[in-house]
């Protein structure tokens, strides 16, 4: 019956993560939206491929390029997303904004282990958004940190196959 | 004693012989193990994923189901064949796989243990291959699919 009681259980029963989902060519991607500081406009960022903002130097990321997709960034609904993980801070271009959005962990799924080669370094993994398939971005691959990326162990990849493909959640 | 004989001589008569399904993909007659297959159905148009695992660069949306693709025409450089394509459900070790094969519906065969062929072919995994209808049929390990091209490329 006590207040504190109460609280204890709403806290248990959400647990979430929040989501900037954008639009790159045909792909859907989230960027985990702690590292987000900011969306810019064209008009906004100018020609220049890094952005300055409160002193902080935003250096440029071709994540269509990282992941070779197929990008048209001369759209009305292109954006330059501002994130920052760690002491890297990138401008990452993209061609819409599609929202914001708060995922049950749960709902957080891994990729298939039948991706086995340098996407399991690019995706953190993935979700469903609006009916889409979402594939969340790794930030710390995306921004060059690549000496924190920790490859999937073998026996990772075998106790997920175990476990099946969507069986498996929590992977953000 | 007699019971047993017969469960025996039923366990025997089984391993004689295997279930498989053949399917076609590129026109190329193929056929798996039935217990390897999850399922056949039409085609559904793939979600593409960026990445660099040979053939498999795709996913398929089924209600809230999400599975990995198997890009079977484009391994063996088959087009596929016919319309509506259909999707054949692998049961792969890794979990369940999905493959596009060509329009003509799959058939169920029983063919003789004793009548399949090792296969020595590199070009795809196999468990062996077999003669169905006059043609040479190859047996695709469904469960490993994906393990050999992962060495070829």
């Amino acid at each position: 019956m006590s207040l504190r009681g109460h609280q204890k259980s709403t806290h248990l029963l959400v647990e979430t993560a929040s989501f900037l989902v954008v639009r790159l060519g045909g792909s859907y991607l989230a960027l985990p939206a702690d590292g987000v500081r900011g969306v810019l406009t064209q008009e906004e960022t100018g020609n220049e491929q890094a952005v300055t903002v409160a002193g902080t130097l935003y250096q440029p990321v071709d994540l269509a390029q990282l992941l070779s997709l197929v990008a048209d960034l001369s759209g009305p609904e292109m954006r330059t997303v501002l994130y920052s993980k760690g002491h890297s801070h990138g401008a990452i271009r993209v061609e819409q904004v599609v929202g914001l959005t708060d995922v049950e962990r749960k709902n957080c799924l891994p990729l298939p282990p039948q991706f086995q080669r340098d996407e399991r370094n690019w995706f953190g993994g993935m979700m469903l958004y609006q009916d889409l398939l979402v594939l969340i971005v790794n930030p710390s691959w995306a921004l060059g940190e690549l000496a924190e990326v920790v490859r999937v162990a073998v026996g990772e990849r075998q106790r997920m196959a175990a476990a099946g493909p969507l069986a498996v959640g929590g992977s953000c | 004693m007699l019971r047993a004989a017969r469960g025996q001589q039923q366990a025997q008569a089984t391993k004689r012989s295997w279930n498989v399904v053949v399917f076609s993909v590129g026109g190329i007659k193929l056929a798996a193990r039935t217990e390897d297959v999850g399922g056949v159905s039409p085609w559904t148009e793939s979600i593409p994923v960026p990445s660099r695992t040979p053939f498999v660069q795709a996913m398929l949306k089924r209600d809230n189901y999400l599975m990995p693709v198997y890009d079977l025409a484009t391994r063996l450089s088959r087009k596929l064949q016919g319309d509506p394509l259909l999707c054949l459900v692998a049961r792969h070790a890794d979990g369940p796989m999905a493959i596009c094969i060509d329009a003509d519906v799959p058939s169920l065969e029983t063919v003789d243990a004793a009548a399949i062929r090792p296969n020595i072919s590199r070009d795809i995994e196999t468990l062996g291959s077999v003669t169905i209808g006059g043609d040479d049929v190859a047996i695709v390990a469904l469960q490993r699919l994906g393990r050999l091209g992962q060495d070829l490329i």
